[in-house]
């Protein structure tokens, strides 16, 4: 309904309109729109807010779609967007400013001529934020005294210390600086001899010559896969309720290659996007895809499979938003971005390229969903490739050949099929047979009840023969039937006779023998032969089956199933005929077992009734009613078929060794990003819901970034050209930023995650611009752009401090001194294991399991494999190959400031609290790693060398300089009063020895009590080595 | 503006926790004094005696508001108990049993295993499920609760909880986080930074978990983007209460005196040549492992408690029980942990939920009950607040045959049951309103972020001046959502 107010103002409005065209010339933006946006409207639609997802920071954000789905403004046309009838209308509720003063009739005027004009923006008014403008070289700035100085790098930041009265801290001792380098570039210390080495004969050239054996190093890449783990949220399980183990260890490999051979970060990213969209992809390009397949995914029962896809997409576009733009767009899920200029549109523009890949979760039986998605074999080496095809060959012979003898299985599946259909309405009648007479063999007593059962009492014998005489009117009998039936006068109430309290049976032997009248002689009857047995219930191992085994000495019983009825069927093998009705049969109930354990109530009954699906297990019947059937399951199914064919049988069981063979050999799977056929429609979603799709949208880029080549694929592939190309203003920024927050601590920008327009300003801005300029002019190389940081005399400043530069700079970020901060938890382990003699250096393969406390590998979620700690070389390999479940991370880590990787991660935080401090003193992994560094002294001195040697070679191994002779008397004392303690204390000397092996190759129990005991007390002493702030910082 | 005015100050004293401060938004000014103090740093605030720390007071003008409680003792039941057979009783739902449920509480609705048009379930008509009033206020709680019953007149029951997520992992992180996926900070680490800790010997936050972890694994006390010191610590019930606590074998308390003695006379020099303070503090984290070493081990035995203690809780010292784990946290308030958080798994009745109930009822109405009594009798009800929740609550419609011995109810999460008591919570109150069948709410309706408001406005925190900037944006607990149910506020 139209009010009052509402009615006068659209009347206003339109004399408003009809007199705009008598104001002048065309409008000037600056001098007469401006002022007032920026007076009236940007407190609420301005740089710092974005109330409905209007603000007037640029045009494009002004006509971009609000999050009411209306236009502000449409350029052209006044009375089509909301702008004019909103700051023309008197409604409380609609009008704006919603308080405060009104827009004069004259503003408005204005406002309403230059909408009409086509809106237009003054140049100037448009300056876009600096970082998304692509980078242009800085010339490199000029500096009077440059004696000090290196490279390129060295002159920005001297010129931002100049500024501030400041210089660059001369270079740090020459020890402690081949101990960063070398820990920068391969997180692993320096050995000692070549630090030796190296001060014997300092030189420039020798510097770089070390700087270069450490990028040649596979070490490198190992060190520099992490961070990038952490962006990728690389992980080895699923994450949350079920957290299921997942196989993509081949995506943390291809990493870590592809950094230690140099590979180009443009090319580096298009594969990690869409290397599975690249012309003829290679394995490797494949597997790069797995950077997108590393998000989480839930598979808790409930799950709504597509919700689940929805946020996979949602984390696969705020991680490359995050990681290659240095953009947080997962505000944009919802609405317009509050800050940034991106919109909602573009967010779903953007998803639209991730939108094409399938489902990962499943249905897989009743309410249980799994994981489950692309994945691909890895390649195998060619032995293992001969061998598997040998045995594929002989498998699809074998199967072959049980296709054909198999044949007639099939027949029998699809009769059992169309009989078990049938089945349910034709039930088996059962009809009791008339008991004519019955005797046993030990003279117990009987009575025949009513309902033609015999309950037997009197003597309890230890064995018993029931031989039962009836008489049978059916004229065909396919299958008989005893019950053993409780009865009150039973001990127990029955069945059996032997026991109150285990009323048990045991039938060992039931004959059936018939004769064609009631007057056939006994002698004349024939046994029938039985070929299948059922029963409602079997004691384990005393199947009902064994009642018809002719082995005297098994039989059926029912333990267990006390004080209940019970029956038990036998079919006969073929139907018996009887010419005369009232045949006779006999029935023979061996019972040997001893100790009275006979039936004490039982009745027999028979059927004329089509009996082949008799046998069918529950479980059968279950499987046939599953369209698609399992390994197990389709094994059950064939087990069941094949009974009566022994050739059949045993083909299985060929099968299946063959099977287990193929299986050992199975080569590991990673998983991989592929396209559907035919591509998804992408909607905008209303407020980020997956049930509420809106306009649909189509692949683009968002409008502020370089522009879209038409020539691109209208792909991931596409997108991923667009992203490295040399006119986006973000890539080479971001990603040379993340690097140098690696070794100085700190980026350029201090957010690495965030360049947008509420990040604080870089540090040193000409600097970033340089050095991403020079890492696309350098074709991409990432060595190059980390050799230039490390050559820099600003990398290789003393990282000592002093009041007044704690005071003038205390984040050190004007690089006023060398970075000095504690190493990642990676690096932590890492450089212990190293520094101990530890360290294995294998490389790459399925991640491993080193020690952990009990208790923390919980299985909370499915497939968990037990936590067994490796006793091989695989506990002692690096950080980056440790299983990562983000459910339970290794605890060790996580003290350390480790993510779980449920998200992207771009920079750690750095703390420093009392549960470190526990972790290295009292870890078993790190006890262990100071043990071996004594054990390594003391090789390495051959039991000889002064005490003051051996410890200043052990401190040397943590903190690569010659220690002073002050530090060594604190390690002595330590040592003189741990020997006399341990000297005395057994029992202590083997605890902290007891999980290390050797010592100089013989094992710790060959040493004398005296070795022992210097090793305990230098192990002592090392553990004080490897907590050092020293040790872990670099 | 989410920068704090008081972010300027933290930058003034940046020279000790550099990577600390970088982006510190929060209540400031006290949680920077509480970090300085709990680090041991050599500020000025920094009282030596752990006993004067625990007594301390929160510093209310350093508090958006007037906190109404100094800590948190928070039970959390995983898996969802079922609200309508314990506090929100329905005669109707009850009388209309077996019927199949009305269609708008099945069609176009998210339901995690109901898949057929169900029918409801009334709480059975027997002795052991009645609901009875219990003291002053006539609140109704069922008899399956008898301890709970007594302590009635403390608690304001918050009958019309809702949240948005009805699967475990992804409702149980936004119930702790207020985000429906990981990588957020939960609320225990929110108001660890935001108030610091009161005991040097101690972590600000401390998990208890009896059963298994809940399907959000660590996260649901996880630091997030907030720094890692204000995560939740676990304190285990087996092998050592908190990881690495115990010295390994061959190494005994005088010799770990001594490693660490020499560990910071060595530090101790590297200081002084280098002065880096970072290296300040990791002396202090030292000192303070070492005193942990002994403090942790001392609150974890609880067979000092007396005998009408062990009574009224029903603990069994040297066992692993929810029990224990009650005492335990009163142990922690005593001695100034800021948030405590209990878990307890196996509420999750998707079947047999009328013979399940019970039995998980037993294990925790004693020993909630004496909680809330002991906290009393000591005085520190008042300035201790505890919370029952869960991630969502139950469905009024059976799951399976309700009819059958073995039906249960499925996740619900558009009306549930939470409930406070102390720390400035009316007593004997009752929030909101469920409809007469329970599965919507009529009155006084408080979404999960209302309820995480309303906790911070209690310690005296304003939920929306919380935050912390990430990735470009301020975060706080409550998202973009959250208001202080004022009315249960006594």
């Amino acid at each position: 309904m139209l009010n009052l107010s509402k009615l006068f103002s659209i009347v206003g409005l339109a004399c408003i309109v009809l007199q705009v065209n008598s104001i002048g010339d065309e409008i000037d933006f600056d001098k007469q729109i401006k002022p007032i946006l920026d007076s009236r409207c940007a407190e609420c639609h301005g740089s710092a807010s974005r109330e409905g997802g209007l603000r007037f920071t640029s045009r494009d954000d002004a006509m971009v779609e609000l999050d009411s789905g209306k236009f502000a403004i449409v350029a052209g046309d006044p009375l089509v967007g909301s702008l004019v009838s909103r700051i023309s209308s008197r409604d409380p509720g609609e009008m704006m400013p919603p308080d405060g003063k009104r827009l004069t009739r004259s503003e408005i005027e204005l406002i309403v001529k230059w909408i009409g004009e086509g809106a237009k923006w003054s140049k100037s008014s448009e300056s876009k934020h600096w970082s998304y403008v692509a980078p242009v070289r800085p010339v490199v700035p000029a500096i009077e005294d440059s004696a000090q100085l290196r490279n390129e790098v060295d002159y920005f930041v001297a010129k931002k210390l100049a500024s501030q009265g400041l210089k660059l801290s001369g270079d740090a001792p020459i020890a402690q600086m081949l101990r960063r380098v070398s820990l920068a570039l391969t997180g692993l210390p320096p050995e000692v001899e070549v630090v030796k080495a190296f001060l014997r004969n300092p030189s420039e050239e020798k510097f770089e010559q070390f700087v270069d054996d450490c990028f040649d190093s596979p070490a490198y890449g190992e060190r520099w896969a992490t961070p990038w783990f952490d962006a990728a949220r690389y992980a080895d399980s699923n994450g949350y309720q079920a957290d299921q183990i997942r196989e993509s260890w081949a995506y943390r490999d291809w990493v870590i290659r592809s950094i230690n051979q140099d590979q180009p970060f443009d090319q580096f990213t298009i594969e990690q996007l869409a290397g599975d969209l690249l012309p003829n992809a290679t394995e490797d390009q494949r597997i790069a895809t797995g950077f997108h397949r590393t998000v989480t995914c839930n598979v808790e029962a409930g799950v709504h499979p597509e919700e689940n896809r929805v946020n996979q997409v949602f984390d696969r576009v705020n991680t490359t938003g995050t990681v290659f733009l240095g953009t947080t767009l997962e505000c944009c899920q919802c609405h317009n971005h509050k800050y940034d200029p991106f919109s909602q549109e573009e967010y779903f523009r953007l998803f639209s390229f991730f939108n094409n890949t399938p489902v990962e979760v499943k249905l897989t039986s009743g309410v249980s969903y799994d994981f489950y998605g692309p994945k691909m074999d890895l390649s195998v080496d060619e032995k293992t490739k001969l061998k598997r095809d040998s045995l594929i060959d002989e498998l699809a012979k074998l199967k072959q050949e049980k296709e054909r003898i198999g044949l007639a299985a099939r027949e029998k599946l699809d009769d059992l099929k169309s009989k078990l259909a049938s089945e349910v309405q034709n039930q088996i009648t059962w009809t009791p047979l008339q008991i004519l007479n019955f005797s046993t063999a030990s003279g117990e007593a009987h009575r025949v009840l009513d309902d033609q059962s015999v309950l037997v009492g009197g003597l309890l014998p230890g064995t018993s023969r029931y031989t039962v005489d009836v008489s049978n009117e059916l004229s065909l009998v396919t299958a008989v039937r005893i019950e053993a039936l409780t009865h009150e006068e039973l001990p127990g109430t029955g069945p059996g006779r032997g026991d109150v309290e285990r009323p048990n049976f045991i039938l060992s032997e039931f004959v059936v023998s018939a004769g064609s009248s009631l007057t056939a002689e006994v002698d004349e009857f024939e046994v029938i032969p039985l070929d299948e047995s059922f029963a409602d219930y079997s004691q384990k191992n005393w199947e009902v089956r064994k009642a018809i085994d002719g082995d005297q000495k098994t039989g059926w019983a029912i333990g267990q199933q006390f004080f209940k009825d019970h029956w038990a069927a036998f079919r006969f093998k073929a139907p018996l005929k009887l010419t005369n009705s009232n045949g006779r049969m006999r029935f023979l109930l061996d019972q040997n077992y001893g100790r009275g354990r006979t039936i004490g109530r039982f009745r027999l009954l028979a059927t004329a009734d089509d009996v082949s699906t008799l046998g069918v297990s529950d479980e059968i019947r279950n499987i046939l009613k599953l369209e698609k059937l399992n390994a197990g399951q389709q094994k059950k199914l064939d087990e069941f078929l094949s009974k009566g064919q022994p050739e059949l049988l045993k083909l299985q069981s060929r099968i299946s060794v063959v099977e287990k063979k193929l299986e050992a050999l199975k080569p590991p799977t990673t998983l991989v990003m592929q396209e559907m056929d035919k591509p998804r429609e992408t909607f905008k979603l209303t407020r980020g819901d997956y049930l509420s799709p809106g306009k649909k949208v189509k692949a683009g880029v968002p409008a502020v970034l370089h522009s879209w080549n038409k020539e691109l694929p209208d792909n991931r592939l596409g997108l991923a050209k667009w992203m490295v190309d040399p006119k986006n203003p973000l890539l080479a920024r971001v990603a040379v930023n993340r690097w140098w927050a690696s070794y100085f601590g700190r980026g350029l920008m201090a957010s690495g995650e965030d360049f947008g327009t509420q990040s604080e300003p870089a540090s040193h801005p000409m600097l970033l611009d340089w050095l991403a300029v020079e890492l696309m002019e350098s074709g991409w190389s990432r060595k190059h752009i980390h050799k230039l940081i490390v050559m820099s005399s600003t990398f290789r400043q003393t990282s000592q401090s002093n009041g007044d530069l704690n005071s003038r700079d205390p984040e050190n970020v004007l690089l006023s001194r060398g970075p000095r901060f504690r190493m990642p938890a990676e690096m932590i382990r890492d450089n212990a294991l190293a520094i101990s003699g530890l360290l294995s250096t294998k490389m790459g393969g399925p991640p491993v399991m080193p020690f952990q406390p009990d208790n923390i590998w919980r299985t909370v979620g499915r497939n968990g494999p037990k936590w067994n700690a490796a006793k091989d070389e695989d506990r002692f390999r690096r950080g980056v190959y440790v299983i990562w479940r983000r459910a339970a991370p290794y605890p060790s880590f996580v003290n350390f400031d480790a993510p779980d990787r449920a998200a992207c991660v771009i920079e750690r935080p750095r703390s420093n609290t009392p549960l470190q401090a526990l972790t290295l003193l009292n870890d078993q992994a790190f006890v262990e790693m100071a043990v071996a560094l004594a054990s390594t002294v003391v090789s390495r001195f051959e039991g000889a060398g002064e005490l003051r040697t051996q410890l200043a070679y052990a401190m040397q191994r943590c903190v690569a300089r010659v220690p002073e002779s002050d530090e060594v008397d604190v390690l002595q004392q330590l040592y003189e009063v741990e020997l006399s303690r341990l000297t005395q204390d057994r029992a202590a000397v083997d605890g902290l020895l007891r999980n290390n092996k050797a010592v100089s190759g013989n094992s710790i129990a060959e040493l004398t009590l005296s070795e022992r005991n210097h090793l305990a007390a230098l192990s002592v002493v090392c553990n004080v080595l490897l907590n050092l702030d020293e040790t872990i910082n670099y | 503006m989410w920068l704090h005015k008081n972010q300027r100050t933290s930058q003034d004293l940046t020279l000790t926790r550099r990577h600390l401060f970088q982006k510190l938004g929060g209540v400031g000014g006290l949680a920077l004094a509480s970090l300085f103090r709990e680090t041991g740093l050599g500020l000025s605030a920094s009282p030596a005696d752990p006993l004067l720390l625990s007594q301390a007071k929160i510093d209310t003008a350093q508090c958006h508001f007037p906190p109404r409680a100094k800590n948190v003792i928070y039970i959390h039941m995983v898996g969802a108990p079922s609200h309508l057979d314990l506090f929100d009783y329905k005669p109707e739902l009850q009388k209309r049993n077996g019927q199949l449920c009305p269609d708008e509480f099945f069609q176009g609705k998210q339901l995690a295993f109901i898949r057929q048009q169900p029918s409801l379930l009334g709480t059975p008509s027997k002795k052991e499920f009645e609901f009875s009033r219990c003291g002053q206020s006539g609140i109704r709680i069922s008899n399956l609760l008898p301890h709970l019953q007594q302590v009635a007149d403390e608690i304001t029951f918050n009958r019309g909880t809702y949240t948005d997520q009805f699967n475990h992992a992804p409702a149980q992180m936004m119930m702790l986080s207020g985000f429906q996926r990981f990588g957020r900070p939960s609320i225990g680490a929110w108001t660890s930074y935001g108030l610091g800790s009161e005991n040097k010997n101690l972590p600000s936050f401390v998990v208890l978990v009896t059963g298994q972890v809940l399907g959000a694994g660590n996260s649901a006390w996880g630091s997030g983007f907030l720094p890692t010191v204000h995560q939740g610590v676990e304190f285990r019930s087996k092998g050592d209460p908190v990881l690495f606590l115990s010295n390994p074998k061959g190494i005994e308390a005088e010799s770990r005196k001594r490693t660490v003695d020499a560990i910071n006379k060595l530090n101790q020099r590297q200081l002084l040549n280098l002065q880096d303070p970072e290296i300040a503090t990791r002396i202090d984290q030292y000192e303070l492992a070492y005193r942990m070493q002994s403090s942790v081990p001392e609150l974890m035995e609880i067979e000092s408690e007396t005998k009408q203690t062990h009574e009224m809780y029903g603990t069994s010292p040297g066992k692993s029980s929810f029990a224990n784990n009650c005492l335990l946290a009163r142990r922690l308030v005593e001695r100034g942990v800021r948030f405590v958080q209990l878990f307890d798994q196996g509420w999750d009745m998707h079947n047999s939920v009328t013979d399940r109930l019970p039995t998980k009822c037993k294990q925790v109405d004693r020993p909630i009950a004496a909680l809330i009594k002991d906290l009393k009798q000591r005085g520190l009800l008042d300035e201790t607040l505890v919370i029952w929740s869960s991630e969502f609550g139950r469905t009024p419609m059976g799951q399976g045959d309700v009819k059958a011995k073995n039906v249960g109810r499925d996740h619900h999460r558009e009306a549930f049951t939470t409930w406070m008591a102390g720390g400035g919570v009316k007593k004997g109150f009752v929030y909101g309103k469920s409809d007469e069948l329970g599965y919507g709410i009529v009155e006084d309706p408080m979404h999960v972020h209302d309820f995480n408001a309303t906790i911070m406005h209690l310690l005296g925190i304003d939920h929306e001046q919380l935050t912390f900037k990430y990735q470009g944006r301020p975060y706080r607990l409550t998202d973009i959502g959250g208001v202080v149910a004022d009315k249960i506020i006594a």
